[in-house]
């Protein structure tokens, strides 16, 4: 494409067309400062965070109360990972077999119908999910196993309502892994007598294996990094605790609430919401990491 | 395997059983839309006990205002309202020139002030009807019941407070509109250049490749990171110029970043990520041939490019914009971290005026504990799905009608 | 590429009208020509000068306590009801956040809080030119709640108070009572009331509180309210005015046998009753005669709001105290 004599039109042009070609290289560069800005934000105010709290402290207490300098992480941590796994407990098992039956059974009229609702479903914004959760899951929790079991707010509403957040991701790119697969490996399933399902499960499913597990890992990391389903219906206490009913606070509930009651600079509170970020940052970037070598390994097998 | 043909029923009969399965996961998941906006729609409308402040009685024996003199209604409003009020009111137009109609509609909606004291969902509004009915009858002998739809026009254009009869998303709308139009401003010309790049000018190299799998990742991080980095970019780092007291704008004194404009900005930097993964698919899908053809001719790089490349991309570029536009709508999280206000009542009239935006209103109100606030938030997201669901339903329609136009 | 041209110049088109828009209305806070505030009129209360809002030009910036919110912001309405045309923003943040706004960022004008300010902020306002003045607006008793389905507390002593909030089941603190975990629900460590709370009940000792199981925090009082009213053993403590708010799901608690109510706030028997403020700057005052206007107009007035707000007027001589200040603060201005 490049063309390598340029005496043809030799003119003004060439000086316009070469501002114009490092515009777009700006363009391009600004993408790259985002990252560093991130990096170096959160990684500044962190340094100033892990100065006055040992790294040790912060990753192995299991108390989390900066006014009175307990910096454990685990409590937050800990929710985070309890609503994040209850949402792929709703989400993986849900969204593959939605998935298979809009690949593999699916007539093309259904299918049609059914992927615009699914993204459609993808754009609605996570807040209205908040409202669903705290006005319709925790009050169906309490009827379903009592008032004095299930906190008003716990992680195990959010959890549930995130998984319905994340199902039409997970079941779009796992749909999307499982169309990927060569049409041929199914005929000769078929060939050799494999009845529909046994093509799916036995042929289809595991060719389009690392699609589907990068599907699930996409999940998992929007999952982690949901702020408002939690914000409104998870609690607002770092609580230390594996009951998915009682009421505890993850990371980005944490970030959310001290930022809205707008917290000093330069405090310790003010930095720990920085190094909780950066926590979430290094989280999710080594999730889609996986996941897209995971989506690159699945192309190149069948590209 | 050994026994294939043995249990051929049996095997088909468990592909049916499975069958059946995955059709009850995807209605399932169908059901949890449905569920999700039956939820909503049954929180904005439904029955409500509207009760007087002052009784109609206490103002006159009979109970009818309508039997009240001019001179009389001017009294009422004199005694029961504050000196202020009355001097607003004779400033605007003196009370004793104003219609009858209008002073009646004053003692109304100023003394007798109807005031919403219970309400219900739609469901149990259609359900128990009759057991409301009766309900209110015994508990609240001098109230009125009736069916109020939150999500109506006066919500649309009344700025908000702090009663939820009153409560209206006017500043909300204004301030998200704002804010968007920064965004677009800032993110939309920035996108399509690094797409440009990307695509036409930059070789297969180490570097491309990088700022490529950086940009993938970027689509990856989760919104409160991008309200951390406005927070410490634009709200302190950039201070003078998000706060607008650089150009001599608002005072110097109490002037701070938490600004329309660094709200813009912070949701600008979220979307441009997915601008650019979005146009770069839709400059890939322009035809090798027609740059070919401009080269034929003679024609530069960027002569190609704008004429060609962009005329025959834009559709599908500005789809993809649109579907990151309704994603920086619905955005909530990084504008409570970089610090929206609480209580705004007053339209946004510059880029540099504190926001507030409609999810913002809509978590709050969700937040709150009264039943009431929940159908102001249930109204509100009403709002927010429409306008969100247009823009949305738009850009995938557009997109499956350009792709079987291209397809043929 | 005709139409993203014009879109794009559309969209300057109206960036540019939103700016000039703002440019006029950044203007206007000018003074009469004698020097003197142009919104006086005949005063009210025979101290300060009278407020008329319709001729009081300017923004007004003001955050603060959560627990202040509800009367600031029925003030700032109003004020508003009554013909000021501009913009005041009221922010519910906490009162340790507003002094930080008010004393070290000078974001804000007035200060709304729910203790006094801190000799350390007084010395922050200083470094940036500030001279905090503060006005008494009220007092709140400090409602400990409790849900409407509780029926088995409604008196607590003030050392019980302490075990409740510190505890892990409420049997540990009255053998009667029944053997569940208590769920606590807090204003946040920046809210003034949490200062409070811990002043007058731990003496001052936070780490008790802060180290509880079962523990809420919100600066959002909101969330406090449905946190207690929906957990069957739920307890919490807010501003009064949240509780009058929301009676028809929670109970109030007596304190050492005395309720939370006019006469008992009155004659200070209710131990938890305290002062709420709101605070400027003499400078502030003179250069932005917005804020003297609308300080003015709520110590003149304040009285007539607080009590359907749900707190309790404060005497006479406390508001007394604060208009004179205004009127030093002020002085040559009116």
């Amino acid at each position: 494409m490049t063309l390598t004599d340029r005496k043809w039109y030799k003119s003004k042009p060439i000086i316009h067309e070469s501002f114009i070609q490092w515009f777009l290289i700006a363009c391009a560069a600004v993408s790259i400062f985002i990252t560093f800005g991130i990096v170096f934000i959160l990684g500044k105010e962190s340094l100033l965070f892990f100065s006055e709290v040992s790294i040790v402290e912060f990753l192995t207490s299991t108390k989390w109360q900066p006014m009175i300098e307990e910096f454990g992480v685990l409590p937050l941590l800990n929710s985070t990972l309890i609503t994040s796994f209850i949402a792929m407990l709703v989400a993986a098992p849900i969204g593959l077999c939605v998935a298979i039956y809009l690949s593999e059974y699916a007539s093309d009229r259904v299918r049609r119908i059914l992927k615009p609702i699914l993204e459609i479903l993808a754009g609605i914004p996570t807040v209205v999910y908040g409202y669903f959760a705290l006005t319709f899951m925790t009050p169906l929790l309490r009827i379903i196993f009592g008032q004095n079991t299930v906190d008003i707010y716990n992680t195990a509403s959010a959890g549930l309502v995130m998984g319905i957040l994340i199902l039409p991701l997970v079941t779009s790119i796992t749909e999307d892994a499982l169309k990927a697969v060569p049409y041929s490996l199914r005929e000769a399933a078929y060939g050799l007598g494999a009845t529909k399902l046994e093509t799916s499960i036995s042929v289809v499913v595991p060719a389009a294996f690392s699609g589907i597990a990068a599907a699930f890992i996409l999940g998992l990391s929007r999952a982690v990094g949901e702020t408002m389903i939690v914000a409104l219906a998870a609690g607002a206490g770092p609580n230390f605790t594996f009951n998915p009913f009682e009421a505890a606070e993850t990371l980005t509930g944490y970030i959310v609430r001290i930022s809205g009651g707008d917290i000093s600079y330069n405090t310790v509170d003010y930095n720990s919401i920085f190094a909780l970020g950066l926590l979430l940052f290094f989280m999710t970037l080594i999730l889609n990491i996986i996941s897209r070598s995971l989506v690159r390994r699945f192309q190149e097998v069948y590209d | 395997m050994s026994n294939f043909h043995d249990n051929v029923s049996t095997r088909f009969q468990i592909g049916k059983i499975w069958k059946t399965i995955f059709f009850i996961a995807t209605v399932l998941a169908v059901l949890a839309i449905l569920m999700l906006l039956v939820n909503i729609i049954n929180g904005a409308f439904g029955f409500v006990v509207i009760e007087n402040t002052v009784q109609p009685t206490e103002l006159l024996a009979s109970g009818n205002i309508d039997e009240l003199s001019e001179a009389e209604l001017i009294e009422t409003l004199e005694a029961y309202l504050s000196k202020g009020l009355i001097r607003r009111y004779n400033i605007e137009e003196p009370l004793n020139e104003r219609p009858k109609a209008e002073l009646m509609s004053l003692v109304l909606e100023r003394i007798i002030k109807p005031r919403i004291v219970e309400s219900w969902n739609f469901g149990p509004s259609i359900i128990n009807r009759g057991m409301i009915q009766d309900m209110v009858a015994e508990e609240y002998p001098d109230a009125i019941i009736e069916f109020r739809a939150w999500l109506n026009p006066k919500f649309l254009v009344t700025p908000q407070a702090s009663t939820p009869e009153l409560a209206g998303i006017r500043t909300a709308i204004l301030g998200s509109f704002m804010i968007i139009l920064i965004t677009i401003i800032v993110a939309f010309p920035i996108s399509v250049g690094a797409a440009l790049y990307l695509e036409e000018y930059a070789a297969d190299n180490r570097f491309t490749r990088f700022i490529q799998i950086n940009i993938n990742n970027l689509s990856g991080v989760p919104s409160i990171i991008y309200g951390l980095l406005g927070l410490a970019v634009f709200v302190r780092g950039m201070e003078p110029i998000t706060s607008g007291t650089l150009f001599g704008f608002g005072d110097a004194t109490t002037a701070n970043g938490r600004t329309i404009l660094s709200a813009g900005m912070t949701l600008a930097l979220l979307i441009l990520p997915i601008i650019i993964i979005n146009a770069q698919e839709a400059i890939r899908a322009v035809p090798q041939t027609l740059r070919q053809a401009g080269f034929g001719i003679g024609a530069t790089k960027w002569q190609i490019i704008w004429s060609h490349v962009l005329p025959n991309s834009m559709d599908r570029i500005l789809t993809g914009t649109i579907l990151a536009i309704s994603r920086a709508i619905g955005e909530t999280a990084p504008l409570v971290v970089i610090g929206a206000s609480t209580f705004i009542a007053v339209d946004p009239n510059n880029i540099f005026s504190k926001f507030t935006t409609l999810p913002i209103q809509i978590y709050q109100w969700t937040a709150r504990p009264q039943p009431e606030f929940r159908h102001v938030a249930a109204a509100a997201i009403l709002v927010l799905l429409i306008m969100l669901l247009t823009m949305n339903g738009f850009a995938i329609y557009s997109r499956n009608k350009i792709s079987r136009k291209r397809d043929r | 590429m005709k139409r993203i041209f014009f879109l794009v110049i559309a969209a300057s088109i109206l960036t540019g009208t939103v700016f000039a828009g703002g440019q006029q209305e950044a203007k206007g806070t000018d003074m009469a020509d004698d020097g003197k505030f142009v919104w006086i009129i005949e005063s009210e209360d025979g101290i300060l000068p009278g407020v008329n809002p319709l001729k009081v030009e300017g923004d007004i910036i003001t955050a603060g306590s959560s627990t202040v919110f509800p009367l600031s912001e029925a003030m700032a309405e109003r004020f508003k009801d009554e013909g000021y045309n501009f913009n005041i923003t009221v922010d519910s943040i906490g009162s340790g956040a507003g002094f930080e706004r008010f004393t070290v960022a000078g974001e804000t004008d007035i200060s709304n809080a729910s203790r006094p300010i801190k000799d350390k902020e007084i010395t922050a306002a200083k470094e940036i030119g500030r001279d905090p003045v503060e006005f008494r607006v009220g007092t709140d008793a400090l409602a400990v709640t409790v849900p409407k389905s509780n029926t088995f507390v409604k008196d607590v002593t003030l050392e019980e108070l302490a075990m409740i909030f510190t505890s892990e089941k409420w049997s540990d603190v009255r053998a009667a009572w029944p053997n569940e975990n208590i769920l606590k629900f807090i204003p946040g460590t920046d809210s003034g009331t949490f200062d409070y709370f811990v002043e007058e009940v731990y003496d001052k000792n936070s780490a008790a509180i802060l180290g509880a199981s079962n523990l809420q925090m919100s600066e959002d009082d909101n969330i406090l309210v449905q946190g207690i009213s929906e957990s069957p053993y739920g307890i919490g403590f807010f501003g009064y005015a949240y509780y009058v708010e929301n009676k028809n799901v929670l109970n109030v608690l007596n304190i050492d046998g005395v309720e939370p109510n006019k006469e008992n706030v009155d004659a200070a028997a209710y131990p938890l009753a305290r002062p709420l403020f709101i605070y400027s700057d003499a400078s502030i005052m003179k250069n932005k005669p917005q804020v003297a206007a609308f300080i003015a107009y709520y110590l003149t007035y304040v009285n007539e709001e607080i009590t359907r707000v749900g707190y309790f007027p404060a005497n006479e001589d406390v508001i007394n105290g604060g208009k004179d200040a205004w009127l030093k603060a002020c002085e040559g201005m009116y």
